[in-house]
């Protein structure tokens, strides 16, 4: 008998407590399916920003992974860009050194003989170990500090590619965050230098939120992503406030309040107009000013409203694999006017708020999680969708358009949800 | 240093070897860890994962299940998903984290079968060793679990062993099955890429195994122990890459190698950075096969394309020979 992929209407999860979301929803107590979103993001080296690629988000760093050769092998991935060439090296452990820790031991001889290696000394070693040494318990930081004795002004820092407490107090994604912004040294703060933590590659070029933050008098809005220089990733201290645009960074942005004496604001992307306009309402507040975002509401207006006299009622899939919340994102296209029909994504309890509206006017969505092992029966939709949005959705629907909308470069604000439909029509025309 | 590496990333580790063969035969493949290995499985070493889905999970351990041992919840979460997906068997494959939590494999199959009532065959990979190593172990753990009647045998069936997608392409396993065929077999069961599970308990059947790498040397030795089958290691894909004059070095798999040597007329020297039963020069580190390529005044190099980085300055001819297991290209797509 053939089986069949899990999924529940939403109209069924809405009416659920938030602890009470279904195993296969959530994907915890079971196998888990090798989804394309599940390799996103179980495969730190092999796309998006894991943590090997976020730790090399520092200006002028290399790092070391010290683990077993299975752990370092996709790397091989990431190194294939051009940006990330020469910045990778390997401590190999065997079954000894997982035994007596021997491996610990030749650490900074390891780091000292690759600075040697290198033709222009870096400015950072990052030192990633895996889940061999958190069960170890390997203390880290000390063994950094014993290669930075051995260096000439060389910082060391680690990072945690701990797969084994993704769900934790700190997963890996927050913690690699939190070594990062560790490095900056307390320094003069500047009334007027703003900082945006959560991303590792830079906001979209054209974003209204930087266009306000200048409008409101900031001179300088550092992002990780933009800073060419360590130089330049240290004057990040300076910053009179952090803003966090993705909660990942806000245990980062905890610590940069309590060693740099940063405050800090948090804003969230979201596709729906009414919601942007709201969130940059409370960030003038906290910035004792008035933001007037009259011109970039109405170009975002004046676009949902010429993409909706074209695809009024047009059906979509969304997948997780994206830059955005897809419970959210549905949310948002299904108030424009759009039909979603699935929804391929891990629900969480903070989701229900938007699963909780979305069932209201579309109760008939199919939600479906990329984790759990019955996807492997899922079998296309005989009704396809007009267009799918994210790259795993691709996966589901391969006769459908796709729209990854996974870029490095990060959409948000107004000028995200133009973009988003601009690439949209583009797509599909 | 040991265990540097300033220029190569790792090889494809025995995990990828063990699922590469495993791949094609219905299992549940469950990799025991916490994701990353499995998504280094399926999002880069096993490039079939694009083409053809197959039931590989990871187990989705959490630190609280290592360090409490939670196998029945492991027991639990592998028989809800026999009964969302129809497969034959359940195949354990492991990573270091079981390694370092000592996992007890020959229980957690004990308890898999009683909860599922369908077999077990656990490779015990950790991660630390190379693909070649996980696949010759699964190759035995296969035979071990259903090979175990003695059939009447074919004339015209041989069994190739070893021809995984990182060991070579798509290409050359056409050529080799092309080969036997040619060679008026009728039945040409590739174990790890098309033969089924029932080609496994068939095994004794076949009348020739020919290991075609060296992760189906010991299947088919051991094959030869168990039924008497006559074997062979050579690999025919190899069979018009051949080097009559001049001084030539091979770094590859140990049987390529070994093809190359012997049908070749000119000095013929092999090298290998994974398992050899021959006397092949055994490199481990970059600096070792930098040394050998630089000092040893040869015409003619064969190997992957991956490994030239290390020796910028040789003057020789170069032959691409790709090796999936090395720089994870080829034409499996």
């Amino acid at each position: 008998m053939m089986k069949e992929a899990v999924s529940f209407r939403i109209s069924e999860i809405a009416k659920l407590r938030p602890n009470e979301l279904p195993d296969e929803l959530t994907g915890s107590n079971g196998l888990v399916y090798s989804s394309p979103a599940t390799l996103a993001y179980n495969s730190p080296g092999a796309e998006g920003f894991g943590v090997k690629r976020a730790g090399l988000a520092v200006p002028e760093s290399v790092m070391l992974i010290v683990s077993p050769g299975c752990c370092g092998r996709n790397t091989s991935i990431v190194t294939r860009n051009p940006e990330y060439k020469g910045r990778f090296f390997y401590l190999m452990m065997d079954e000894t050194d997982l035994v007596t820790g021997r491996h610990l031991k030749v650490i900074p001889e390891a780091v000292s003989e690759i600075v040697e290696f290198l033709p222009k000394k870096p400015k950072v070693v990052m030192i990633c170990i895996t889940c061999v040494d958190a069960l170890l318990g390997t203390d880290m930081k000390r063994v950094c500090a014993r290669c930075e004795e051995k260096l000439d002004g060389v910082r060391v820092a680690p990072c945690y590619m701990y797969a084994l407490t993704r769900e934790g107090r700190r997963p890996p994604m927050v913690d690699v965050r939190q070594q990062i912004y560790s490095l900056l040294e307390k320094s003069v703060r500047k009334g007027n230098e703003i900082n945006l933590l959560g991303y590792f590659a830079p906001l979209q070029e054209d974003s209204d939120l930087i266009e306000l933050l200048k409008d409101a008098g900031f001179a300088a809005i550092r992002q990780i992503g933009t800073c060419r220089t360590y130089e330049e990733f240290l004057d990040m201290s300076r910053a009179n406030l952090n803003l966090v645009l993705n909660s990942e960074a806000h245990a980062a942005a905890e610590d940069m309040y309590e060693d740099l004496a940063i405050p800090y604001a948090e804003l969230t992307r979201v596709y729906g107009i009414d919601t942007v306009r709201a969130q940059y309402k409370a960030l003038g507040q906290v910035l004792g000013v008035s933001l007037d975002d009259s011109r970039f509401y109405e170009e975002a207006a004046n676009a949902i409203e010429g993409f909706m006299s074209d695809f009024m009622g047009a059906s979509v899939n969304i997948g997780e694999c994206i830059n955005a919340n897809p419970y959210e994102l549905a949310l948002s296209l299904t108030r424009y006017g759009l039909n979603v029909r699935e929804i391929y994504a891990t629900a969480a309890p903070e989701h229900m708020v938007y699963i909780r509206k979305l069932a209201e006017i579309s109760p008939d969505i199919k939600l479906y999680c990329n984790l759990d092992p019955s996807m492997i029966n899922y079998s296309r939709s005989e009704d396809k969708p007009l267009f799918t949005l994210g790259k795993d959705a691709a996966h589901y629907c391969p006769d459908a358009p796709n729209i990854p909308w996974n870029s490095d470069v990060q959409p948000y604000g107004y000028r995200g949800i133009v973009s988003l439909l601009n690439k949209i029509r583009e797509e599909i025309r | 240093m040991k265990g540097l590496r300033k220029v190569l990333t790792p090889f494809a580790p025995d995990q990828s070897g063990a699922v590469g063969v495993l791949y094609e035969f219905g299992a549940l493949i469950v990799v025991i860890d916490a994701g990353g290995c499995t998504g280094n499985i399926c999002g880069f070493d096993e490039p079939r994962w694009q083409i053809s889905s197959s039931a590989v999970f990871s187990a989705g351990l959490r630190d609280m299940d290592a360090i409490l041992g939670r196998d029945e919840l492991l027991v639990k979460k592998i028989a809800k998903a026999h009964e969302a997906i129809d497969v034959k068997f359940t195949a354990l494959v492991g990573t270091p984290v079981p390694a370092v939590i000592a996992t007890d494999y020959d229980a957690l199959s004990y308890m898999i079968e009683n909860k599922t009532g369908k077999p077990v065959v656990a490779v015990r990979t950790d991660g630390m060793h190379l693909y070649d190593e996980g696949a010759s172990d699964a190759y035995i753990r296969l035979i071990e679990t259903f090979a175990k009647e003695k059939h009447e045998v074919n004339k015209k069936a041989v069994g190739i062993f070893g021809a995984l997608p990182l060991d070579m392409g798509k290409s050359d396993r056409e050529k080799i099955r092309s080969y036997y065929l040619d060679q008026g077999c009728t039945t040409v069961r590739m174990y790890g890429t098309g033969a089924g599970i029932e080609d496994v308990e068939k095994v004794s059947s076949n009348a020739l195994n020919v290991a075609v790498s060296s992760c189906g040397i010991d299947a088919v030795t051991k094959l030869n122990e168990l039924f008497n089958t006559p074997y062979e290691i050579m690999d025919p894909s190899k069979f018009d890459l051949t080097f009559d004059s001049g001084r030539t070095l091979v770094v590859h798999d140990e049987v390529c190698c070994k093809t190359i040597k012997e049908r070749s007329e000119g000095t013929v020297e092999t090298a290998t950075f994974f398992d050899t039963h021959n006397d092949d020069i055994k490199l481990t580190e970059e600096d070792e096969f930098t040394e050998l390529v630089m000092n040893g005044n040869w015409d003619n190099l064969v190997c992957d394309e991956a490994l030239l980085p290390l020796i910028p300055e040789f003057k020789g001819n170069f032959i691409s020979l790709p090796h999936f297991a090395v720089s994870s290209t080829g034409d499996e797509s």
